[in-house]
Order: structure tokens, then C-alpha cells, then sequence
């Protein structure tokens, strides 16, 4: 070999060698520290401020947000419990809440969280100036009365029963940072106070915001809680799922929280590695036009929206695409509540699932044959004239979902019924829904587990204008109206009574099980991955996400 | 050459005049970019009001471009479409430097290796390494960039798994804690490796085979021939007399390359979590911000123009016999 060639591999040699010296000590030191964890964020915040409409993101809320803390908060059984105060009805006429809050809850700065800031958040989410994502229950307060220095009594127009529901949505800001700035803008990409200090009342604040890479929180050493066991928490993005993945297996991250693929499944087996999955609060469910936009008249009628719902093997479908991620998944038998909520949840929607395929298509050919209508020769049923074809649309790109529609198309076919696959991206998708011009769609609503609200999904109790004369809810695009239904959930919406308010849900799903607006397939499973040296982690399937107890969180 | 090099960039002033028509009128052709914000019942009308007010969107087409370039002059490019408080600039110039380290590293690797195969390809031409070389080229255009940055997530994830040993990082461009000085850089040498390594393969596939070509042509040349005849050295003859002139067209190609890649990267950024120009512009897309989208066109532009006006540089650096008036 030439001299000169030599030397050039032997250089070669000393770089990539010290490269791995550097990158194995390297390696070795860069582990987590004893008082730190490395979360791999799937989504990275649009931006800090989680009230505004731009910024809504649940990531936000999980990451940066946990600085901010709430009155309430929602535990894993879907109990809402005292977090950073109380909520309680002290009176019925009329409805008022008192909010209280601990006595040691104080802001980063030193200052008390005070009954000023509560109304401050109440008065800044109301201010039509902003453009907040939502303000439910806040605008349904009339006036605000303090009471002291840590406690305000909220006097509501109407009474508002999901009033825990909202003080454990939204956190409380403070009005000696904020007061006076343009809620809009302020708060993009930190949380600091007029003079420039970090402000937080959760056990963690925010210490540095580097975008398109990491957020990093730091130990609140003022939080009025438990303290804090760790020092740090960083949360870096890993928006691609496969990345994710090599990423917790090659220990670069401490915890994933990635939505279920396929793919994850892999991890399970890895040594060193804990997997906590859950029936989640995303209701992915089946919406169906019962009314104009629809391509066939025969989806405004009950019984074959009941053949529909009686074709469909969601148990199996749902064997199909979860078995590897999370063999126990559930059928979802209701659209009001989940299957965690023991002694709340009624299985209304179980009698459509009939696992014997013989029995399940005898059933359909018995309610199509009741309604005159016979199976051509490509095996799908006609009815009066009428030919039992739908199409079934969800948002590609989504593999779960593509995969759920191919189920359901072999499934129904087999029943006599056919689903036309109509899927699009979802920017073109869900504006095509609320425009009414679909068939079937499938896709999901994010529920809390309290079922506010949901007189705008499946009633008609809204105001009746020439565009939509039969008042629909705001986000009831099945042209579905029943009085019943829609009475039943107004009511609950305003009863206090917990047993009345379940009862009167209840009623109403009931009522909807027979007409079959929707069919409810199943809760997303969450998928919480997390290095087993790691104390303290719960998986939350509840909007309070992953990070609801922080404060309680060890690194071994 | 001052005088050549000035006159290009002179030159490069209706051009980019031309590409930001093209850029503004194509964008903006795909729709009413707040179309999806007013079907979205989280967004007041007084929010909609706002932004048709910001951006100028109930004036003439004509009118908005004249806007559009005086905020890309004036003002860092304005502001995204739900942010009025950011500036587009701002972004970009967080983003521009961790694309241009990655493709720098890669280019510069991808020449030094590129370089390399072809000519000793050229040289040993028809030898088993020649084959190899060929073999390994059409390999690297085959391979689809996002597999081939899984395989290799994979293979150092099991290398780490397997022996303890971090040789690099699948993610990322750097550590919680990378230090400073030359700890900084060979973190962030560990964090890039991989996505360099994915993105040269193509580009050592590309300019070992131009390179290889372009040897054969000037290894048989006269010039080269009297050189052999005179009793030179075949290295003096390879390295000093042919090499350079062989190198004008993978000089050419790699500076258009470069510029290219500057907005290119986009899968091979967004797989390995680099913020860099991909995932900037992905992001700007799903979120449908025609006002970022915008901006990082005109940017990636800019650099092939700038990449051209390099390679033309270059090349009458490269070869005397072209002078540029």
C-alpha cells in the first residue's frame, strides 16, 4: 500500500474512532440524571398560550401547560376531584358555585394565587376581544362576587351541572402578569410576568422554549403540593412515530406517548420498557345522514340504519386492528359515557353486536325482508326500488381508520349492504360533514367523560334561523331530530343531581340506540411507554393526559 | 470576475421578480386561505375580520402581491396567518442553519467519497471495484430516502441495545445538555451523522458515476497522453492533469446540488426531527399558512439562484480557458 494512502485510512480511522470514544462517554454521561426525564413529545405546540384558539393543541396543555394548575382535577376513573382549590353549588336559586382556593397555592413570583385571578380568568375567557378555543360554563356566569381573599362566588345564569367539568379544563391565569395585554398575543412562547419572570402554580415551570426542539420544566420550588421530585422535565418533539419508537428502545427518551399504530406493538416485548394502554376519551364512532346531502333516502329511515348497526361486527373489527396493541379494548356500547365509568355506563348500543356471523346476517335478512326488500344479484339488497348502497368516508392518511373502513365494508357486504369507500383528507373531510354532504362518516369526538354539551351533537334545541330551520345543535350534522333526545339532554345539562343527570343521559341514549343516529365503535387506546426505572407514571386517558401527576413522578 | 459576478447577481434580481409572481399567483390560486378557519366554529368572525384586514385579503390580487413583496422587504416577510405576533424571518432564521449544517456535512462527504469512486473507477476501469461501484450506485438512486433512514435508526438503535455503545443519535439535533465548544459540535457531528449519511448516498451514487464518466473522457485525452509521454508520474497524471478537469461537471452539478438540497431535505428532516426548512414548510402546509408556504419558496429560490451563480463561479475558477467578461 502507498505511504500516502496509509496515512489517509489511518486518519480516517482515528476520526470515526473518536467519534465513538466521543459519542460512548458521551453516551454514558447524557443518560438522565437521577432528578430528570426526557418525555418524546408527539406534537409540539403551535404555541404557549393553550386558551387561544391558534394555539389550542392537547400537547400544549400536557407539556408547558402543566405550569399553570387547575382547581379540579379529572383522575384516570374519570372522578373529578379538588386539585388547586374546590368547586361546590352553595346554592340552587339561584345557581352559584364557590370556588376556593388552597390556602398555600401561590404563583412562581412569590404572589398569592388569589379570588382577583379567578375572576381575572373568568373575565379574560368571556372577553369577546379574544379569540379563545372555547369558553364553556364561564359563559354561562352572570356575575362574580369575592367572598375573601381565596374564595369567589360564581352566580350562573342558568344552572350549568358539568361546572367541576369546567374548573378542571381550564387553568388559572394571573392578573398582575397579564392584566392589561392583549390576551391574543401574549403568552406565545413563555410565561412570564411584566418583569420578565417565569410565572407558574403547578409543580413545574417553565425554564426554556426552543422551538422545533425542546421544551425543558423545572422544579417550582413554590408549588403549594406535594414537592416535586424531580429537578427537570424535557419534553423534545418526535412528531414521526417510527422515530419515536427507536427512540425510546435506543433510551434517548425516558416516555412516549404516541397515538396507537401498529407498529408499537413491538415494544411490548422490549426488556427494560413498561406499556400502560386505555380505553381513551376519543369516541370514534360512525356519524350517519339521516337527513338532505345524503346520497339514499333510505338512511332517513330507522330500520335500516338498525340493519346498518346489526351488519357491523365492531368486536371483531375491533380484535382486528387492536389485538396487538390492546388486546382487552372494549366495544363501546354508548355514545354518552365510557366504559371506565362503572354504575354510569348502560350498554344501550350491545344489542346490534351479535357475534355469530349466521345469526348476525339472519338478523339483517329478517329486517330487510320485513321491509320488502330483495337481494340482487351481486348479493346486495334492494328496497323499493331503492338499492341498499351507501358511502361509508373517514380521513385518509389515518391507517387505522382506512383499515376500520375496509372491515366494515367486507362485514356489511356480507349482510346485503354496501359501503362505498369515500375518504378524504381531513381538511376537506370534516368541512364536508359539517356542510352535510356525506353518507356514513367515521371519525371521533374528544370527550371528557362528562357528557356536556351534547345536546349541539344530537339535538334540535337551537335557535331556528331560515339556514337551518329546525335549529340544530352546532355540531349536529346528521340532521338528527328527536324531542325526546333533545329534552332529555338539555335537561341534564341543567340538573344538579348527579343520579338525576345519569338517569336523564341515559334516557336519552337509550332513545338513540333505537334510532340509530350514530354507532359508537370504540374508545382510542391510549399507549403510555416509559423506561421501567421510572416511578410514579399513571397513564390518564382523560384530556388531563399523561402529565397530570408530575409532582409525583421518580427517575431511578 | 468581479464584474461577471456582479452582473449575475444583477442579473438574479428579475428572476427572483419572476418567481415571486409565480410564487404568489400559484399559492394564492390554490384558494381562500382562510377557507377551513370559517367553517371552524373555534374562530370568531371578528378573528376572520382581522386577518382579511392584516393580509389585505378582501383587495385585488395585484394589490395583495404589492403588499406580500413589501412585507418580504420591509418587514421579515410578515407574519403567519394566526400569529400575528411572530415574524416569518425570524423562523427561517432559526431553521435555515440546522439545514445548511446537515447539508453541508453531507455534500462535503458526499464530493470527498463521490470524488474518490469515480476516478479510481475511471482508473481501474472493468475491475471488480468498478463493478461494485456501479452496482453500489444504481443501489443508492434505487433506495427510497425514508427507508433507508428507518434501517438505519434501527441498525444504531440495536448497536446501542446490544453493546451499551451511543456511536450516534437517532433523533434530534442535539442533547439535553450538549455543552459548549467542541462538546457542542461533536454532539451535534453525533446527531447529524445519520441523516447525513442518508442523504449522501444518492449524491455519492450521482457524482461517482459523473465523475467516473467525465475521467474516462479526460483520461484519454492528448494532453494527458503527452503528459504520460513525457515521463511523468501516473499519480501527477491522474491527480494534477486530468483530475481537475474532470471535476467541472460534478462541481457544476454539486453546487446546484447544494442549493437544492437547502430546501430538499424535507423527508430526511422531518423522519430524523431536525428543524430545518422540511419540517418548517411541512408544518406550514398541514396548517395551510399560504403566507409561510410562501416565504420558504422565495428562500429556496434564493439559494438555487445563489447556488447557480456559485457554480458558474466555480467552473471558470476550475478551468482557465473560460474567461468571463
Amino acid at each position: 500500500m502507498h505511504r500516502s494512502h496509509f496515512r489517509l485510512m489511518l486518519g480516517v480511522l482515528v476520526a470515526v474512532t473518536s467519534l465513538i470514544v466521543a459519542g460512548a462517554a458521551g453516551g454514558a454521561s447524557k443518560k438522565s440524571t437521577a432528578g430528570s426525564v426526557t418525555f418524546g413529545a408527539e406534537q409540539e405546540p403551535p404555541c404557549l398560550n393553550g386558551f387561544t384558539s391558534g394555539c389550542n393543541n392537547t400537547w400544549t396543555s400536557w407539556t408547558a401547560g402543566i405550569a399553570l394548575a387547575n382547581v379540579m382535577i379529572v383522575k384516570p376513573d374519570f372522578t373529578i376531584k379538588p386539585y388547586m382549590g374546590n368547586a361546590k353549588v352553595v346554592s340552587r336559586k339561584p345557581f352559584t358555585v364557590l370556588v376556593t382556593l388552597n390556602k398555600k397555592a401561590k404563583w412562581s413570583d412569590g404572589k398569592q394565587v388569589s379570588a382577583d385571578d379567578l375572576i381575572f380568568t373568568w373575565q379574560t375567557i368571556v372577553n369577546p376581544k379574544f379569540d379563545l378555543a372555547s369558553r364553556s360554563g364561564f359563559d354561562s356566569i352572570a356575575r362574580a362576587v369575592k367572598v375573601n381573599g381565596k374564595a369567589v362566588k360564581f352566580i350562573y345564569k342558568t344552572p350549568y351541572a358539568p361546572y367541576k367539568v369546567q374548573f378542571a379544563t381550564y387553568s388559572i391565569i394571573p392578573k398582575h402578569a397579564l392584566e392589561g395585554l392583549d390576551f391574543n398575543t401574549v403568552w406565545d412562547n413563555n410565561y412570564n410576568n411584566k418583569a420578565g419572570q417565569t410565572m407558574a402554580s403547578g409543580p413545574y415551570k417553565l425554564q426554556s422554549y426552543t422551538k422545533g426542539q425542546s421544551l425543558v420544566m423545572v422544579r417550582n420550588s413554590t408549588f403549594w403540593g406535594k414537592r416535586p421530585t424531580l429537578d427537570k422535565i424535557t419534553f423534545v418533539f418526535r412528531t414521526n412515530t417510527d422515530t419515536e419508537i427507536q427512540a425510546i428502545r435506543g433510551g434517548e427518551v425516558d416516555a412516549i406517548y404516541p397515538q396507537p399504530q401498529l407498529q408499537l406493538a413491538q415494544l411490548r416485548g422490549q426488556s427494560g420498557l413498561k406499556v400502560q394502554t386505555n380505553a381513551g376519551t376519543t369516541i370514534e364512532h360512525i356519524d350517519i345522514n339521516t337527513g338532505a346531502g345524503n346520497s339514499s333516502p333510505l338512511l332517513g329511515q330507522a330500520w335500516f340504519r338498525q340493519a346498518i348497526a346489526y351488519s357491523l361486527d365492531r368486536t371483531g373489527m375491533i380484535k382486528q386492528l387492536f389485538s396487538t396493541l390492546n388486546p382487552g379494548l372494549p366495544t363501546l356500547n354508548n355514545l354518552s359515557y365510557v366504559t371506565a365509568q362503572k354504575g354510569i355506563y348502560v350498554p344501550h348500543f350491545a344489542k346490534y353486536q351479535i357475534n355469530n356471523k349466521a345469526k348476525r346476517l339472519a338478523k339483517v335478512a329478517a329486517i330487510m325482508k320485513a321491509h320488502n326488500c330483495t337481494k340482487g344479484g351481486d348479493g346486495i339488497y334492494s328496497c323499493g326500488g331503492e338499492k341498499a348502497s351507501v358511502r361509508l368516508g373517514t380521513t385518509s392518511g389515518n391507517k387505522l381508520r382506512e383499515l376500520a373502513v375496509e372491515i366494515m365494508q367486507a362485514q356489511a357486504k356480507d349482510a346485503g349492504i354496501e359501503f362505498k369507500a369515500d375518504s378524504q383528507p381531513s381538511r376537506l373531510f370534516f368541512p364536508r360533514i359539517a356542510a352535510n354532504k356525506y353518507d356514513l362518516a367515521l371519525f371521533a369526538w374528544v370527550g371528557t367523560g362528562d357528557p356536556a354539551g351534547q345536546v349541539d351533537i344530537y339535538g334540535c334545541a337551537g335557535d331556528k334561523t331560515a339556514d337551518n330551520p329546525q335549529g340544530y345543535g352546532g355540531s349536529n350534522w346528521k340532521g338528527y331530530c328527536k324531542p325526546g333526545v333533545t329534552n332529555a339532554l338539555k335537561a341534564s345539562d341543567a340538573a344538579l343531581n348527579p343520579k338525576a343527570r345519569i338517569k336523564l343521559v341515559n334516557k336519552a341514549d337509550a332513545l338513540m340506540a333505537n334510532d340509530v343516529p350514530t354507532i359508537p365503535l370504540y374508545q382510542k387506546p391510549t399507549y403510555f411507554v416509559f423506561k421501567t426505572s421510572l416511578k410514579g407514571l399513571v397513564d390518564n386517558p382523560t384530556l388531563q393526559g399523561p402529565t397530570w401527576n408530575t409532582e409525583g413522578w421518580k427517575a431511578g | 470576475m468581479v464584474t461577471y459576478i456582479v452582473r449575475r447577481l444583477l442579473y438574479s434580481i428579475p428572476v427572483l421578480f419572476a418567481a415571486s409572481v409565480l410564487i404568489f399567483f400559484t399559492v394564492t390560486a390554490v384558494g381562500d386561505p382562510l377557507a377551513n378557519l370559517k367553517q371552524n366554529p373555534l374562530f370568531s368572525q371578528q378573528t376572520i375580520h382581522n386577518i382579511q384586514e392584516r393580509k389585505h385579503l378582501n383587495d385585488p390580487l395585484t394589490t395583495q402581491y404589492a403588499y406580500w413583496v413589501k412585507d418580504a422587504v420591509t418587514n421579515k416577510f410578515g407574519s403567519p396567518l394566526l400569529q400575528p405576533g411572530t415574524k416569518i424571518w425570524n423562523d427561517l432564521k432559526r431553521v435555515i442553519p440546522h439545514t445548511l449544517q446537515l447539508v453541508l456535512l453531507a455534500e462535503i462527504l458526499a464530493l470527498i467519497v463521490g470524488v474518490a469512486i469515480g476516478v479510481y473507477s475511471a482508473i481501474r476501469q472493468y475491475s471488480i471495484f468498478d463493478y461494485a461501484a456501479t452496482t453500489f450506485s444504481f443501489l443508492g438512486f434505487a433506495m427510497p430516502v425514508f427507508w433507508l433512514a428507518l434501517m438505519l435508526q434501527i441498525l444504531f438503535t440495536n448497536i446501542f441495545i446490544k453493546w451499551h455503545v451511543r456511536i450516534f443519535y437517532t433523533s434530534g439535533l442535539s442533547s439535553q445538555d450538549p455543552g459548549s465548544g467542541i462538546h457542542f459540535w461533536i454532539d451535534r457531528l453525533q446527531h447529524l451523522a445519520i441523516p447525513a449519511m442518508t442523504l449522501m448516498l444518492l449524491s455519492i451514487a450521482q457524482y461517482g458515476r459523473f465523475m467516473r464518466a467525465s475521467m474516462l473522457e479526460v483520461i484519454n485525452s492528448d494532453y494527458v497522453r503527452t503528459a504520460r509521454a513525457k515521463g511523468l508520474p501516473e499519480r501527477t497524471v491522474t491527480l494534477k492533469h486530468a483530475l481537475r478537469n474532470a471535476l467541472i461537471p460534478v462541481v457544476t452539478v454539486s453546487a446546484i446540488n447544494f442549493g437544492a438540497l437547502i430546501g430538499g431535505a424535507v423527508i430526511t428532516e422531518s423522519i430524523f426531527q431536525l428543524d430545518g426548512m422540511g419540517p418548517y414548510f411541512l408544518n406550514a402546509l398541514f396548517n395551510q399558512d399560504a403566507y409561510v408556504v410562501m416565504a420558504w419558496l422565495m428562500v429556496s429560490a434564493t439559494a438555487i439562484i445563489i447556488f447557480n451563480v456559485i457554480a458558474d463561479v466555480l467552473y471558470g475558477y476550475i478551468d482557465p480557458r473560460i474567461r468571463y467578461d
